[in-house]
């Protein structure tokens, strides 16, 4: 990891940290070039997850009491604050890129609710770059969001900013900490 | 591969001599190959180009050129708006130009940014402007990101590394004129003679004039034209000549006069109004939720379910705002849960619904009747509705 990606997560979880629940989408700033959360279409909720998130699918569970739900599931835990195409549904995990993949270095954040322990946990939204869209299990949820003039809390933007290739492939929802 | 039968019936027609009966018609004459369509020089009124983002595989993004008219063959023509692309329409030049990234090894390898010149009529590539710096700004397809300024020979095209920026093309001459820093500012409306207005992250906008290379002559801001955190603007705007029109996540409508060198807010509390049955509230819901018509009336896309968080989520109804009046003409109640809203210049105009389905649904955008639908041919994911003007 480099110096400027250390920095990065540091700031991140900083942010993360200092951020409400409320408003969780925090930006990153214009020096540190970013990547994430990635653009919805203008469907419901309940559109989207008829494309693929939810109950069309096996569910994927972590098989760990604390970290329970369904990780195909648009209403996961810690997809809270995600937009795009769900990583394990697309050869990754909820913190892993697919193969083939680049991971953007840079991430919007969420801050979400484990239902098992009632923790406020920080979640990054990292997108995985370079490879056609995924197209399996789209979620999209807008709480928080304003449109493109306020760069810092929009989703529309392609967040595959800093990577070898800005094409957009999949999102994870790693945990980094738990909010204080 | 031919059925036995019918080898039968041929080896017996030749025993009885010709199959044709003196009654018969003519055989059919032989088709001209190879045959390419063409498009109308000037397209028909109820033409739309309707922007396919085709989320599965947006670095195949495209624009359909779809006859709302024609419910066989809607389906006209594909114009290649590839990653995160925009397309503009000059009809008077007969050209479209689409402003897309493209990598060397598609999805790897050197990286490009291009505005491309098309004829419209045979949907061919006619020329290209290569953007400098790899920063053209990628994002779910927006209006105000590749927009026209000085008539239809300057274009303006959007940055985001997330730095924001412009770069000013001459379509024309076909070359680059430009970059203007524009920090904190996204999305472009023409403005005055040669120009473009911009909203910043502070609740103004910034109105600028270009001098005759593209550089800065004026520039001027004025302050608190919105509420980004409680009243937001939906970014596409709809244009009623040269006054725009946008409306807030909960309703308002703001129009701004930009027929000057500034953009000028009009003055008035207008809004949407209410309406009973809301869970909690209706409120303005999807991506192109406004949209000019007949009579200087607006079209918005309103939803039943409005809360924080709701207002891409489509609609399920269509509300008529006379701006003149004030008042609310009338409410067009939906085929089906919708995204994205538009009205074309027909003598008799129609308004055209993209579905969240994915199908188009045809109105009288007078009286509201529904009168048909396209169904699901034309595009995967209908976002943008730009009529023929």
């Amino acid at each position: 990891m480099s110096a400027f990606d250390t920095f990065a997560e540091k700031l991140s979880r900083r942010l993360a940290r200092g951020t409400s629940r409320r408003s969780y989408l925090a930006w990153l700033g214009m020096a540190a070039t970013g990547a994430a959360v990635f653009p919805v279409l203008p469907v419901s909720r309940a559109a989207a997850q008829s494309h693929g998130g939810g109950a069309a699918r096996p569910p994927i569970t972590s098989g760990n009491p604390q970290d329970p739900g369904d990780r195909a599931s648009c209403d996961y835990w810690r997809y809270c604050a995600i937009d795009g195409f769900l990583c394990s549904c697309c050869g990754g995990t909820v913190n892993t890129c697919p193969p083939g993949t680049e991971m953007s270095p840079i991430t919007w954040i969420g801050t979400c609710t484990n239902p098992a322990d009632g923790r406020a946990y920080v979640i990054s939204y990292n997108d995985c770059c370079g490879v056609s869209s995924c197209g399996q299990c789209l979620c999209n949820r807008n709480e928080g969001d304003r449109p493109q003039v306020r760069p810092q809390s929009n989703n529309d933007y392609n967040w595959c900013l800093s990577t070898e290739s800005s094409i957009y492939n999949c999102s994870v929802a790693a945990i980094v900490g738990v909010a204080e | 591969m031919r059925s036995t039968p019918f080898a039968l019936a041929l080896l017996l027609s030749a025993f009885a001599g010709s199959p044709l009966s003196a009654a018969a018609p003519p055989p059919l004459p032989e088709e001209a190959l190879p045959a390419v369509a063409t498009l109308p020089e000037n397209y028909p009124k109820s033409w739309v180009l309707v922007h396919d983002f085709n989320f599965n595989a947006i670095l195949d993004g495209r624009v359909v050129v779809v006859d709302t008219a024609d419910t066989a063959q809607p389906l006209k023509g594909i114009i290649r708006t590839a990653q995160f692309g925009n397309l503009l329409f000059a009809p008077d030049k007969h050209e479209f130009y689409t402003a897309e990234t493209f990598y060397s090894r598609l999805t790897r390898g050197e990286r490009t940014d291009a505005i491309t010149l098309w004829d419209s009529v045979t949907l061919q590539p006619k020329g290209e402007i290569v953007l400098p710096g790899g920063k053209r700004q990628q994002a779910v397809t927006y209006n105000g990101t590749f927009q026209f300024v000085n008539g239809h020979k300057w274009a303006v095209v959007a940055n985001f590394t997330p730095a924001q920026s412009v770069t000013v093309v001459d379509l024309e001459g076909r070359k680059v004129l430009s970059e203007i820093d524009l920090p904190g500012c996204s999305h472009f409306y023409p403005t005055g003679a040669r120009g473009f207005t911009t909203f910043c992250a502070d609740g103004s906008l910034t109105s600028i004039q270009l001098d005759d290379k593209g550089q800065v002559a004026s520039s001027r801001t004025v302050a608190d034209v919105q509420d980004v955190e409680n009243q937001a603007q939906f970014q596409n705007a709809a244009m009623a000549g040269q006054t725009a029109w946008f409306v807030t996540f909960r309703g308002q409508l703001k129009g701004y006069d930009l027929s000057g060198p500034v953009a000028r807010p009009l003055p008035g509390n207008l809004s949407v109004g209410t309406a009973e049955g809301g869970q909690p509230e209706w409120r303005p819901g999807g991506w192109q939720v406004i949209a000019a018509g007949p009579k200087g009336l607006l079209y918005v896309l309103m939803s039943p379910y409005g809360k924080e968080g709701s207002h891409k989520d489509g609609g399920t109804e269509v509300w008529l705002i006379d701006p003149a009046s004030g008042k609310r003409v009338s409410r067009i109640a939906l085929q089906a849960h919708s995204a994205s809203i538009g009205v074309t210049n027909e003598t008799t105009p129609h308004l055209i619904v993209t579905r969240a389905d994915a199908g188009i649904d045809v109105y009288d955008a007078v009286s509201g009747a529904f009168v048909h639908s396209l169904g699901n041919t034309t595009a995967f994911n209908p976002i943008l509705v730009t009529p023929v003007p």
